[in-house]
């Protein structure tokens, strides 16, 4: 569960984030719409507590990411715009150093990293060094990393960027069966179709600010516009940076 | 926190031991400083062994068959000139050619100065010892010619000589040897620093450059933990780095010929204990200061270039101790590398310095160390070090 409320964040003299809010809901997706530069990767890094908002509080079940990062950081999985990996190590050695920072060993961690292996199917690369990985494969990893402490809300920013098609699917497909068991989801995307294909509810960012927020159905029906692409560009203003 | 500390330190120590090269340069840059000594000081005794015969060069040699006499006497073995000598002197083939002049009988019966020349070239250092022994030989026979001169007119040769020098030379071998193997603190401060560069590099900039740093700090632990496990891998590298440095000059020390320059240093078991308990202290700033520096950097080799030249800083006091050595004062130990050259210099030398000097070196590491680690993990705070990427 993941609350937002009149986020604010300035770099500078430029306003990134002006006033954000919105929800997103244990077992739905949520999806953060708008073009490069609308302020979707910085209100997500200030929900994954690596950035102090100026003004406004966010909260992820009820605790305030401000006040109690380290609670938060082990509420959250997150996929960040950042994937590094270490060259060095194995896709199992990057998941399991994840896991032991979150305090897990022994053998609930190496069932869980098996597990994850499994959901990931990337039992081929598990042993094999970073080194020489392609996207989709140093994705897995990088979801690996994420979810190993089983965490209840999880947090992707733009998770199909740079990916094949087969990746993609992965991805996806990953996403519909966390929802199934009931996290919270909460995944930006300046892509379109990428948002329409997964999320059952859809916050449009734009210059900072949230835009519009509802359902695929519900932004329809406000903006009177027969697609959901008139739709986005009726809202945003603008179909620069939207389409793939 | 423990627990968080020594899981960021396992998967360093795992991370960089795979590093194959940077392992081997980091093992092998220690090695560099010993094998130097071991050269130098081969070459430098092969100069200067006493018990060779003096080989001497004579032109003239018929007209002051005394003075020959005197020098065979002495243990000089008298050699044929060549005819080039002098290019043969400035080549550095031939030491000294000693030159009789055809008149030099003459003004010896006559009682007058006989001049005799001595042709060297003053620019070569392997030359020297020659020279000394030929200069001395030939002062002690106009001595002597001398002190018979006046005694055959009843005059005490005392009263030609006003005033004898004595020398006193204060310089024990010992004191002697800690000034030519000043060249040891160097290089053990060098391998405190060259030892964990590659994992201060790649712990810091390379985590932001890969864009690893923002997934590590996302997970549940305290900024402080991360920075002290990886300062601990680099620390513990840098160790390694100065035990294979020492172990290298113990195993140069005692193989070079030393007592052949007159020279005796102190290496034993409790003056390495001494230097262990000096540089590894060390070990702790050197490692810090390198993290924060490398923390700054936005790429692998943008650290390294900072880094580098972080490096020339301490080795200056270094160089200078090695030219002009300095009384210590107590407060100077406190200053990092600094207070650790003078520190080392003094055990080599054998000098009981007592328990405080290592104290004071020791705070004055720890505390320079604690200060970078705590800027560190500041800056592991700031967006700008977390996001910015090269």
């Amino acid at each position: 569960m993941i609350e937002v409320r009149n986020l604010h964040k300035r770099f500078g003299a430029v306003t990134a984030v002006e006033d954000v809010s919105f929800s997103a809901a244990d077992g739905v997706v949520t999806g953060l719409l708008g073009p490069n530069g609308a302020g979707k990767t910085t209100t997500l890094r200030m929900l994954y507590t690596l950035v102090k908002p100026d003004r406004g509080t966010a909260r992820i079940d009820g605790l305030d990411v401000a006040e109690h990062p380290l609670d938060v950081r082990r509420a959250i999985g997150v996929l960040p715009d950042a994937r590094g990996l270490y060259p060095r190590l194995t896709a199992r050695e990057h998941a399991r150093y994840a896991g032991e920072l979150h305090g897990l060993s022994g053998p609930s961690l190496d069932k869980r990293v098996d597990e994850l292996i499994e959901l990931l199917d990337m039992k081929d690369i598990a042993n094999r060094r970073a080194e020489g990985f392609s996207q989709g494969e140093r994705m897995k990893v990088a979801l690996a990393r994420a979810l190993v402490h089983g965490p209840r809300n999880v947090l992707l920013d733009e998770p199909t960027n740079g990916l094949d098609v087969m990746s993609t699917r992965a991805v996806r497909t990953l996403i519909r069966r966390l929802k199934e068991q009931g996290h919270c989801i909460l995944f930006s995307s300046h892509v379109m179709q990428e948002v329409a294909a997964l999320c059952d509810r859809i916050v449009v960012v734009a210059r900072g600010r949230v835009v519009a927020e509802g359902t695929p159905d519900e932004l329809r029906i406000r903006t009177g516009k027969e697609s959901l692409e008139e739709a986005f560009v009726a809202v945003i203003g603008t179909d620069q940076g939207l389409m793939q | 926190m423990r627990r968080l500390i020594a899981t960021v330190f396992r998967k360093e120590m795992k991370d960089h031991l795979r590093d194959r090269r940077s392992v081997l340069s980091a093992l092998a840059g220690p090695l560099i400083g010993p094998f130097i000594f071991m050269a130098m000081f081969t070459l430098m005794a092969s100069w200067f062994r006493e018990g060779k015969p003096l080989e001497v060069s004579v032109i003239g040699r018929e007209h002051a068959p005394s003075l020959m006499a005197f020098l065979q006497r002495h243990g000089a073995t008298l050699t044929e000139t060549p005819k080039d000598y002098e290019a043969l002197i400035e080549a550095g083939k031939l030491d000294a050619v000693l030159i009789i002049p055809p008149d030099y009988g003459k003004d010896f019966s006559a009682g007058h100065t006989a001049v005799v020349q001595l042709v060297v070239d003053n620019s070569r250092n392997q030359a020297r010892a020659t020279i000394r022994r030929l200069t001395s030989l030939l002062e002690g026979y106009s001595g002597q010619l001398a002190a018979q001169r006046l005694f055959a007119r009843g005059v005490s040769p005392e009263l030609a000589a006003a005033v004898r020098v004595d020398e006193v030379d204060l310089a024990t071998p010992e004191r002697m040897a800690a000034n030519v193997l000043n060249i040891i603190p160097i290089f053990l401060v060098f391998a405190a620093f060259m030892g964990g560069m590659n994992v201060a590099i790649d712990a810091m900039a390379g985590e932001r450059e890969r864009g690893s740093l923002e997934p590590l700090l996302l997970n549940p632990v305290p900024r402080g933990a991360v920075v002290v496990g990886k300062w601990l891998t680099t620390v513990v590298l840098a160790s390694v780095a100065i035990g294979v440095c020492l172990g290298a000059f113990l195993l140069a020390v005692h193989r070079v010929p030393l007592q052949d320059l007159g020279v005796k240093a102190r290496f034993d078991i409790a003056a390495v204990l001494g230097m262990l308990a000096t540089v590894v202290p060390l070990a702790f700033f050197a490692s810090a200061g390198q993290m924060l520096v490398s923390t700054y950097a936005r790429s692998f080799k943008e650290a390294q270039t900072y880094i580098q030249l972080l490096l020339l800083l301490p080795m200056l006091p270094g160089m200078l101790l090695a030219v002009s050595p300095i009384q210590s004062q107590l407060w100077m130990y406190v200053i990092p590398v600094f207070g650790q050259q003078l520190l080392i210099g003094e055990v080599m030398r054998g000098q009981a310095v007592g328990a405080m000097p290592f104290l004071l070196g020791a705070l004055g590491c720890a505390a320079a160390a604690a200060l970078c680690l705590m800027l560190t993990t500041r800056l592991l705070g700031e967006e700008r070090i977390i996001f910015g990427r090269a």
